[in-house]
């Protein structure tokens, strides 16, 4: 069994649904001791904003501020696809609590060494 | 992210990738590096934010050897086959 869990998410307030989803899985497998990427791509790169998430509240969720914080607080990684946070003009100073900038490659790095990996 | 390690000798070869990132960069990387001989060595000089996670996983993944880095310069040397 695989010890690594990768959650593809590739939404933000376009479908704060499948955005809060993404993270309920993700502190899922970090609960269950599972090494786990977040890797936000598409709309999703915004979540990465220090801020951004701070009005998505799902009905029937947890804030999902409170969400990506558990997250980062337990130790899950965050990357954010850098080619759609350019194009968003996004601010790489104002990142979230882990995480960080990456290109594609870092997800292939992830994924090669064996992760199943679930998006939304 | 951006820990360097000191400069190697002097490089073969340089290629300004510009701000090419995520998989644009690395194909075209990967075919400078083909066209060198094993054990040369190429500075890359690579601006966009992704290439400093990129290419140290990049290198580790086709066994080319990251002998320097300091954002945005890389030295890569190529691999023996």
């Amino acid at each position: 069994m695989a010890n690594r869990f990768c959650v593809n998410l590739t939404h933000a307030k376009d479908n704060p649904d499948k955005a809060t989803v993404g993270f309920v899985i993700a502190n899922a497998a970090l609960g269950s001791g599972k090494e786990t990427l977040v890797f936000l791509s598409i709309e999703g790169v915004r979540l990465a904003q220090k801020g951004y998430a701070d009005d998505i509240r799902e009905e029937g969720f947890a804030p999902l501020r409170e969400l990506m914080d558990n997250f980062a607080k337990a130790g899950g990684t965050i990357y954010a696809c850098s080619p759609c946070f350019k194009k968003r003009k996004l601010d790489e100073n104002n990142l979230v609590p882990g995480a960080t900038i990456v290109g594609g490659v870092k997800l292939v790095e992830f994924l090669s060494e064996g992760s199943p990996c679930v998006s939304y | 992210m951006s820990a360097s390690i000191p400069a190697p000798r002097p490089a073969d070869a340089h290629w300004d990738a510009g701000d090419l990132g995520c998989g644009d960069l690395v194909l075209e990387l990967r075919v400078c590096l083909e066209a060198m001989r094993p054990g040369q060595i190429l500075r890359l000089t690579a601006r966009d934010l992704g290439a400093q996670a990129d290419i140290p996983a990049w290198c580790r993944m086709t066994g080319h050897t990251l002998i320097a880095e300091r954002h945005p310069t890389y030295h890569i040397r190529r691999k023996e086959s």
